[in-house]
């Protein structure tokens, strides 16, 4: 103990402790800048989410067409006629073919859809009618059918 | 063989009403026809009835389809392998 600056041949801990110097000499420090300081702070993330954003940044230059920036070429007047000629004849040529493709419209059954709705009913007598027709018809085709007349294999008579 | 079918048909035309009268078989293939109904109304014929069968799960029962217009009804029905169309004025 003692008043301030009264020297102790020997050192206690915490007079090591108090004469430490904060700052190493003997270290070799670069002169950093606010970059450095604030990368060795925050390793990892910072890096990552500062790579990450420039390559967006990247691929949305190459993607982007501006088109204010893009400088038009003037064309020259005949070159512009010559042009528009060409494409009219070739929408022409394209209309034509384009209507003959337009689908036939169906045949209207009647000029009348009222009165044929209004109309009366198929009568059941008509009805009954064509199912006996219909099976008349079957009857009648049934008698088309393979009539066997003579072998189909026959037996080559060998001398 | 085809002579059954041939006069039932002629007999069928003879009835006043019916101006058409046409029999195909499931695909449209025409197997005899008479009046108003040809060979082109075949495969239209048969399909109709087709689909018209498909409308109900009772295989047993045959719809008739009719198409009715101002100038007379049409009505086709199937039985057993073959499509009948008759086309009949309103009386």
């Amino acid at each position: 103990m003692g008043c301030c600056y009264s020297s102790e041949s020997e050192t206690t801990e915490q007079d090591v402790n108090e004469r430490k110097p904060l700052i190493d000499p003997n270290q070799d420090r670069k002169p950093t800048n606010g970059m450095e300081r604030n990368t060795d702070s925050l390793p990892s993330n910072r890096t990552d989410e500062q790579a990450q954003l420039t390559g967006i940044l990247q691929r949305t230059a190459l993607n982007i067409i501006d088109v204010s920036a893009v400088d038009s070429q003037g064309m020259e007047q005949h070159e512009y006629m010559d042009r528009a000629r060409q494409y009219s004849t070739k929408l022409e040529v394209l209309s034509r073919t384009l209507s003959q493709k337009k689908p036939v419209p169906l045949p209207s059954l009647t000029s009348q859809p009222h009165q044929v709705l209004a109309a009366d009913l198929v009568p059941f007598s008509d009805v009954q009618q064509v199912s006996k027709i219909a099976a008349y018809a079957y009857s009648a085709i049934s008698q088309i059918k393979v009539d066997a007349k003579e072998e189909l294999v026959v037996q080559f008579a060998i001398p | 063989m085809e002579g059954a079918l041939e006069q039932y048909l002629d007999d069928t035309m003879k009835n006043p009403s019916i101006v058409g009268v046409l029999c195909t078989d499931a695909q449209g293939h025409n197997l005899g026809c008479r009046g108003s109904l040809s060979d082109e109304h075949g495969g239209v014929v048969s399909v109709l009835a087709r689909q018209a069968a498909s409308l109900t799960k009772d295989q047993t029962d045959s719809p008739t389809v009719c198409l009715e217009s101002d100038c007379g009804n049409i009505l086709v029905r199937t039985h057993g392998t073959i499509t009948v169309a008759v086309h009949k004025m309103a009386s």
